[in-house]
């Protein structure tokens, strides 16, 4: 991508927009970029390299590495079936992350508006934090069942700190200056938090979606994974697939999780782009 | 109407026996080298701050009551903008802020005297007037430092305040740019006419600005003398060329030497 920001800000300085246009910034012409071969080519010729190694090792140990014609062909055969499990795995994360994204958000306010709350929230908050939740999923199915509920909550959890964590660092962290700017006109405590913290915490919040969505994928399949009735989600499949040998099923399942996880932090990107055109991160 | 202001000592002994009275709609600057208790002295006018001792009036009431009324307006060292504001939307925005402010302005003794209440100024035309016509649509990151500065500027007469606190504002601008600033500041000055307490360490700055420039000192911090700076107004380039500005500028120098001086002795 250096070849393209290096363009782009030369671009841009040469002619500074008649008019605050918030897309234009590097967008297109990084799109186009991409055109490139410079730009492609390293990664393509890296993907065959990798592709030519796999296919070598799936020789050699076929019950370790299916071959790659299998595991597309699981893909296309089954199309519906990964993407039924897709969706499921899908929901449970992205519900579990509105989950966590509300409470954590919440408490980052109260935490950062009263200091008593801060030290009463915060301790366990970092215990939560530090106990691995693969050892606390077991526990939480138990207490919930197969059920879409202990899903929730262990992708919740999981969400739950860096949200908490980043916001209240942003919010916190509005410069003196401009803080006592809005003293001086008497502003109140919802004034300043509405005006000045929240929105200027809105780059830390993007910065802890970008780490929480991959997590909140992890986070629904270890659950699915912990509760061994439950039939649906990729988590299942995977360590159904995996106790009845059929790895082109369990190595597809992870292609789709891995696709999943892209296009979530796309999509956070993209709105990260939008919500965010002033910030110093997407200016350049 | 007077305005007094008295400090006792705190425990780092930031301001000692200070005593200051400003006339309203005087330009006063205070000097001094770092470490007087000027940013201090500000701050404590501003509300910032609370005195350890003695007592600060603005219009009769104290800073607190006077930020409640919104009638100080700060212009701090650094522009303190809101990045993800435009420019217009960065000096509107004091007015969705404290909204109850204008009553409790209007009850404010001696409030008569000032003339009718300040109806919302049209930041557009402000704006137009501090040279940011251009810029009234862009985001502060797109603007010059001279320009931010001047933003924030326009943002704290938008306010019509009584008092008008500026810490050192041009202290991060380059000489050309500063000097177009104190043009404008002048400018806006003599329209709306308010009350300005600027701390500066520029002395050709506190000449060219004030009718009155306090010079101070430290440990503890003290004002040394009040100098009257009784040159012509406007004060525009040729200021700079005149035998008079150079003498207020030099007794300003002597007077901040003699405090140096007898500190270190």
């Amino acid at each position: 991508m250096t070849v393209a920001e290096e363009r782009t800000t030369t671009a841009s300085e040469a002619e500074p927009p008649a008019e605050p246009s918030r897309f234009s910034l590097s967008h297109p012409k990084s799109r186009m970029a991409w055109i490139r071969p410079s730009m492609w080519l390293p990664l393509v010729v890296m993907l065959a390299v990798l592709a030519v190694l796999w296919q070598y090792g799936a020789r050699r140990l076929p019950y370790l590495l299916p071959a790659l014609p299998d595991i597309g062909r699981s893909l296309t055969a089954n199309l519906g079936y990964y993407v039924d499990n897709a969706l499921v795995t899908l929901g449970e994360a992205t519900a579990g992350l509105g989950m966590g994204f509300g409470a954590a958000f919440v408490l980052a306010v109260l935490t950062s508006e009263l200091p008593l709350v801060r030290r009463a929230v915060m301790p366990i908050a970092v215990v939560l934090n530090v106990t691995p939740l693969v050892a606390i999923a077991p526990a939480l199915v138990v207490a919930f069942g197969f059920g879409p509920l202990p899903k929730l909550i262990i992708t919740g959890l999981i969400c739950f700190f860096p949200i908490l964590i980043n916001t209240a660092a942003g919010l916190r962290s509005v410069p003196q200056q401009v803080l006592q700017v809005y003293r001086s006109m008497d502003a109140s405590r919802i004034e300043l938090l509405w005006h000045l913290r929240i929105p200027n915490a809105l780059p830390f919040l993007f910065a802890a979606l970008r780490i929480v969505f991959p997590l909140s994928i992890i986070g629904a399949v270890v659950a699915e994974m912990s509760a061994s009735g439950s039939t649906r989600g990729l988590g299942t499949a995977i360590s159904v697939a995996s106790s009845m040998n059929q790895l082109p099923v369990v190595y597809a399942s992870i292609f789709v999780l891995a696709v999943m996880g892209v296009t979530l932090l796309l999509a956070v990107t993209l709105v990260e782009r939008r919500a965010l055109h002033w910030h110093d991160s997407t200016l350049d | 109407m007077g305005r007094a202001y008295g400090f006792g000592p705190s425990t780092t002994v930031a301001l000692d026996d200070v005593d200051l009275t400003v006339q309203p709609g005087r330009f006063v600057s205070l000097i001094g080298p770092s470490g007087c208790g000027k940013s201090t002295l500000l701050r404590l006018v501003a509300g910032l701050e609370q005195p350890d001792r003695g007592d600060v009036r603005v219009h009769g009431v104290t800073p607190a009551k006077a930020c409640a009324a919104k009638m100080i307006g700060l212009v701090p060292q650094s522009p303190a903008l809101l990045p993800w504001m435009s420019v217009l939307r960065n000096v509107t925005l004091p007015q969705k802020i404290n909204r109850g402010a204008a009553k409790r302005r209007e009850r404010i003794a001696g409030f008569a005297e000032r003339g009718t209440a300040p109806d919302a100024p049209d930041m557009r035309e402000l704006l137009v007037k501090a040279g940011l016509g251009e810029a009234i649509h862009k985001l502060p990151a797109q603007l010059s430092g001279g320009m931010r500065q001047r933003v924030a500027i326009v943002r704290a007469f938008g306010l019509r305040p009584d008092v008008l606190v500026m810490d050192e504002p041009f202290s991060a601008l380059d000489e050309f740019t500063r000097e177009s600033l104190q043009d404008q500041l002048l400018a806006l000055w003599d329209e709306l006419k308010t009350t300005v307490l600027f701390v500066t360490h520029s002395v050709s700055e506190a000449v060219r600005l004030s009718d009155t420039v306090v010079v101070m000192a430290p440990k503890p911090g003290r004002i040394v003398e009040t100098i009257e700076v009784d040159l012509p107004r406007p004060r525009g380039e040729q200021l700079f060329g005149e035998r008079r500005f150079h003498e207020y500028e030099d007794l300003i120098r002597d007077r901040l030497r003699r405090a140096w001086h007898s500190d270190v002795a």
